[in-house]
């Protein structure tokens, strides 16, 4: 499809047009992080960040959502589904969310269909922006996940110095931008692209060879490493893992999820309501009479990890994309690439 | 669009006492179109729901001609608690059938041994109709079954009847002997019925079920007289919110309990229960 440019000074026109007709979340800055929120005009918007700390799963699958509200009444059966139908663009999302999202498109679809989640993600439009100052933390080349984006988007920005580059992806994204006056881009614009592809890559330091990680799960079962992360000092130069589940809620493909009923004061309705849950917590492999599944902190720092490296139930639909947030956050400094690579060098 | 998470209503025909704090609840989906379009393996479970409390996975027992579903249910937690706080007629929510049952087909002409503990008896129940139905179609037919109390036995109305099933053999075991013995339950491990044990490997498949430390000791047994994993089947028990592999928390290894299992054959879970 055909590529434009718009003056940076010029991208409010482009956001003006998308306020107009939908809702647009995006990349803001309240305090000292950034994070994904909505946008209403074109001050809130931040685009040289880095990383937020909670990825853009929360608008497809949120911390709690309502599945059921029903009424509790003897001898009636009264339930209605609550589907959100709002339609939102997600402005300004980096290679590696967006391929984290694709993950779980692929997940929620499949032989069960999860109307909420799939209602949700039917109902946005992705405009991505290709990431050239990738943070400390990232890894997403290794795991071919970014720092620039090749599939996925509806429309594709790239910060090209003066301006931006917009590639279209979907038919969906043709229409959005529809109406808009925009120049065609140059080779010269397409060339710079390139450049900024190179250099970004270049700024990545973490490295992990991601075709390695399922085999490296399925031999070091075992591996001493685990008893190190659970329980004793960590590994390399990590504290032992605390089971606080910060990796999980920030794992834009950790989709784990608990269900509960919640009831009204009044006794006579309730809802259904799903909540992210991580198998880091205690509760999470807990069954009636107090059996516990997944009791030992090695065997939930285990999962957790195997789950990322794609070599759990989720497969490569859960496997990481590289962001680096768990290595942000990670009270303990556990560090995925790090484990990963003292994995493979002692037995 | 259709939502798999609805619970459907249903309507309890009857209550059976099974045993102590243990009952069988038949159950039937209000909707005669769905309960007509229900089909089922023994080995598979069903979601039941009580509004305002939460949602169980609880496997079938058995299934009658009318496709009203048998579910025994031991009172252990919330949901179970407001299950056994209904009555005859009562509704409650339900969805499934989930899961992959026992190999019934794949194990025809083959000697069947059974080994079950407590309540994991329920999903194995359905699996002994079926031969009974089907006599001519498999081998020896012998059931190893251990509770931690004789009274703590379920399907025990049945018992006669599974005694005089042709080319059988029965041994019941109870860690505590109380009350009563009319059949004549050994004390002890089920492993402990072992040396009497007349199936022969050769031809034999083992499906087992009960609480994960019982199963492991009796995989590690089976192993030991000569059964190869792959002729060893179990049904595990995890946490479930979904029934349909998403929810993620019946994870074990590779796979899905509650879509690629229940019933896996022991070679493909073996490092993930710890095997003894």
């Amino acid at each position: 499809m055909t590529s434009y440019i718009i003056n940076k000074k010029d991208l409010k026109i482009l956001l003006d047009k998308f306020l107009k007709d939908f809702k647009v979340y995006g990349p803001i800055k309240p305090g000292l992080d950034s994070s994904f929120d909505e946008i209403k005009s074109i001050n809130d918007l931040h685009l040289e960040y880095k990383s937020t700390i909670i990825p853009p799963k929360k608008f497809f699958l949120p911390a709690t959502d309502t599945l059921f509200e029903f009424k509790i009444q003897k001898g009636k059966h009264e339930i209605k589904e609550i589907l959100n139908d709002e339609k939102f663009i997600l402005f300004g999302l980096h290679p590696c969310d967006v391929n984290a999202i694709l993950k779980l498109d692929e997940f929620f679809s499949g032989k069960f269909k999860d109307n909420y989640y799939r209602n949700r993600r039917n109902n946005s439009i992705i405009v991505a922006l290709n990431c050239i100052q990738p943070g400390e933390n990232s890894f997403c080349k290794s795991m071919n996940t970014g720092p620039f984006l090749h599939k996925g988007y509806d429309i594709l920005l790239t910060d090209i110095d003066t301006k931006y580059l917009i590639e279209i992806g979907s038919d969906k994204g043709k229409k959005t931008i529809q109406g808009l006056k925009l120049n065609i881009a140059s080779k010269k614009d397409l060339l710079k692209k390139e450049k900024k592809c190179k250099s970004a890559n270049k700024k990545i330091k973490k490295i992990l060879d991601p075709n390695w990680l399922p085999k490296l799960a399925e031999e070091n079962l075992d591996h001493e490493i685990w008893v190190d992360l659970g329980e004793r000092g960590g590994v390399a130069g990590s504290f032992p893992c605390l089971s606080c589940g910060s990796c999980s809620l920030v794992c834009p493909t950790c989709y784990c999820y608990d269900v509960y009923d919640n009831i009204d004061l009044s006794l006579k309705k309730g809802s259904r309501v799903r909540e992210l849950d991580s198998c880091q917590l205690l509760e999470y492999g807990q069954v009636a009479l107090g059996g516990n599944f997944r009791k030992d902190r090695k065997d939930r720092i285990r999962h957790w990890m195997f789950c990322k490296f794609g070599a759990a139930a989720g497969g490569k639909n859960s496997s990481c994309v590289g962001c680096g947030r768990c290595i942000r956050v990670c009270p303990s400094k556990i560090d995925i690439t790090k484990v990963a690579k003292s994995l493979g060098r002692k037995k | 669009m259709m939502n798999e998470y609805y619970p459907f209503p249903a309507i309890i025909k009857e209550i059976k006492k099974e045993g102590f704090n243990t009952k069988t609840f038949i159950l039937k989906f209000k909707d005669p179109k769905i309960a007509d379009m229900f089909s089922w393996e023994p080995g598979q479970f069903m979601m039941l729901s009580i509004l305002g409390v939460g949602e169980s996975a609880i496997s079938i027992s058995d299934v009658e001609n009318d496709n009203s579903i048998n579910a025994t249910i031991r009172n252990v937690g919330n949901v179970t608690n407001s299950i056994f706080s209904l009555k005859k007629g009562d509704s409650l929510g339900m969805r499934g059938p989930y899961g992959r049952g026992w190999p019934l087909k794949d194990i025809r002409g083959k000697d069947i041994l059974i080994v079950a503990g407590g309540m994991g008896l329920a999903p194995l129940h359905g699996v002994i109709n079926h031969i009974i139905k089907n006599r001519k179609e498999y081998g020896h037919l012998e059931i190893i079954y251990g509770a931690r109390t004789s009274g703590d036995m379920i399907f025990k109305d049945e018992f006669s009847k599974w005694k005089k099933i042709k080319n059988n053999s029965f041994f019941l075991t109870a860690d505590e002997i109380t009350g009563e013995n009319p059949f004549e339950c050994k004390r002890g491990l089920v492993t402990s019925c072992f040396p009497m044990m007349k199936t022969h490997h050769r031809n034999a498949i083992a499906l087992v079920c009960g609480p994960e430390i019982m199963m492991r000791f009796v995989a590690k047994c089976l192993v030991t007289i000569g059964f190869a994993d792959k002729q060893i089947y179990l049904s595990l028990e995890r946490r479930m919110k979904c029934g349909v592999g998403k929810c993620g928390h019946c994870q074990i290894g590779l796979k899905y309990v509650c879509k690629d299992g229940p019933v896996f054959d022991y070679s493909d879970i073996k490092p993930f229960i710890r095997p003894l």
